[in-house]
């Protein structure tokens, strides 16, 4: 679906990509995370034919980014930026009406978007009344409209409540499910724990690790089990063979609050690899 | 180069409703009417007059409403918007200009009404009217998209209008200040002279080079405007 290779991007003397190299299969959820600043839009820009990159070379659908400026192949792909904007006047229905008929889909498709977003019941409310997140939320509405088959989001959530995200979430893995490939850009680890099947780590415009959430949680594991016992305790412990006659003796004396295994979020992961925080 | 009617429609629907509700840039445009209810008490109105108010509406309407059209939606983020949806560059400007021109044709119709003025037997001034309304949202364009708000977009207009709004007033002045003769070519004045030839009952050998003139001004904003907007369309 998506295939970038050596992809470089030179603002005057700033280089904004180094070297990026990635492919997104179809179906899938590609998590594209980094802190601010580190090349997220710079690459979704260029993906989705809003910016040229200065060398390498980008193709979604099989054909070079450049390419992509025709209806047909707009129809085929959405777009959500954090700078994305409606017409505050008009109201949410009259907005996504206008998409709609941009993208030939039928007017129902207005209020099974909206409900996917949460927002059934206010598309008679005039967008210069929302709020911040439920802006955001019909973004989202409106790039769902005409089902694309790949949708670019850049920091879909950053606005959101935590209920709402979790809506928004479960929203998105529904597309997913339903064949939609996503191009997800977010600093929040959590979120790209709970839909990504792949992640890149993007750090100063390098890619410095690429892989399933899940592999990678394994290979930056600790080999410890944890012991809370119940006077307070903490207690880490090789996982080993060794330490299972030692585990016994504190369950059989009835002493353990709690028995875990010290694995790491993505954002551990991404603060061992590149040095950095995610803000 | 595909041109969908539906996505044209869409965006002039669109626009027409935001611009309803747009208070500011409406009653702008609706200036010319104000002119018109004066000229209109004057009594004897002498032909430039006319033409002093049809040139107004096409730059206050014509011009400052294109711009503040495109201004808004780049000011709002809503243009790339646009652009990133099945809509192409012509459906875009096109839907947009849509808007431009039926209000500007209703308010120079209603300030001629006003005025008292027929169009009767105009056919040129007519042509030279619809040439040069080309001409001023081809320029509304080109500042709509070299503009950041509509705000901006409210000082760039200030020169437009002294120069081709009120160039039929100016003209007058030119034996005093040698360099307004400058304004001998502006679409307005030529306007003025396709009125009075077409009043003298002279034929297209005589009045193809007025329109001619407008003609260069069409051309050259036209490809002034499409230069800058595939411009703005990448980062």
């Amino acid at each position: 679906m998506i295939e970038v290779k050596s992809l470089e991007k030179i603002f005057g003397d700033k280089q904004a990509l180094h070297d990026v190299s990635f492919q997104v299969k179809k179906g899938e959820t590609f998590g594209f995370l980094g802190p601010s600043g580190s090349g997220k839009t710079t690459t979704i820009k260029i993906l989705t034919g809003q910016m040229r990159q200065s060398s390498g070379t980008a193709n979604v659908f099989g054909v070079p980014v450049s390419k992509l400026n025709t209806p047909e192949y707009r129809k085929r792909f959405g777009v959500v930026t954090d700078n994305s904007g409606l017409y505050a006047r008009l109201t949410i229905y009259d907005n996504l009406k206008l998409y709609a008929d941009l993208y030939g889909t039928s007017l129902q498709r207005i209020d099974e978007a909206l409900e996917s977003v949460n927002l059934g019941s206010e598309k008679k409310t005039q967008v210069a009344k929302l709020s911040k997140g439920m802006t955001q939320r019909v973004l989202l509405a409106r790039t769902l409209l005409h089902k694309p088959e790949l949708l670019f989001l850049d920091e879909p959530t950053s606005a959101l409540d935590p209920a709402n995200s979790k809506h928004i979430h479960n929203g998105l893995k529904e597309l997913n499910r339903q064949g939609t490939t996503i191009f997800l850009t977010t600093h929040d680890m959590e979120e790209a724990d709970h839909l990504c099947s792949q992640v890149a780590f993007l750090n100063k415009g390098v890619v410095q690790l690429l892989d399933e959430p899940k592999q990678l949680k394994k290979q930056y594991r600790e080999e410890i089990i944890g012991i809370e016992l119940k006077d307070g305790r903490e207690l880490e412990l090789p996982l080993k063979a060794s330490s299972a006659e030692e585990i016994q003796q504190y369950i059989s004396r009835e002493m353990v609050e709690r028995i875990y295994t010290k694995e790491p979020t993505l954002g551990d992961i991404f603060v061992e690899v590149t040095g950095r925080e995610l803000v | 180069m595909t041109f969908s009617v539906k996505r044209f429609m869409a965006i002039f629907q669109k626009d027409l409703k935001d611009l309803y509700r747009n208070l500011y840039v409406s009653s702008t445009a609706l200036m010319p009417l104000v002119f018109a209810v004066i000229y209109s008490r004057v009594g004897e109105v002498p032909l430039a007059m006319y033409l002093f108010v049809i040139t107004l509406s096409l730059a206050l309407v014509g011009t400052f409403l294109q711009c503040a059209i495109i201004a808004e939606e780049k000011e709002k983020n809503t243009l790339r918007g646009l652009m990133l949806s099945p809509a192409t560059l012509t459906e875009i400007l096109a839907g947009k200009s849509a808007v431009t021109i039926v209000i500007t044709i209703i308010v120079t119709a209603v300030s001629m009404f006003i005025m008292g003025f027929s169009f009767d037997g105009r056919g040129w001034l007519i042509a030279g009217i619809l040439l040069s309304l080309i001409f001023f949202i081809a320029l509304g364009t080109w500042m709509g998209l070299i503009t950041r708000s509509v705000l901006e977009a409210s000082v760039y207009i200030l020169p437009v209008m002294f120069i081709f709004g009120m160039a039929n007033m100016f003209i007058g002045l030119a034996d005093q200040f040698s360099f307004l003769q400058v304004l001998e070519y502006t679409p307005g004045i030529q306007l003025e002279e396709i009125a009075n030839l077409g009043e003298s009952g002279a034929g297209f050998d005589e009045l193809w080079k007025p329109f001619a003139i407008i003609g260069a001004w069409v051309a050259a904003t036209l490809v002034l405007a499409a230069v800058t907007f595939k411009k703005r369309m990448m980062d």
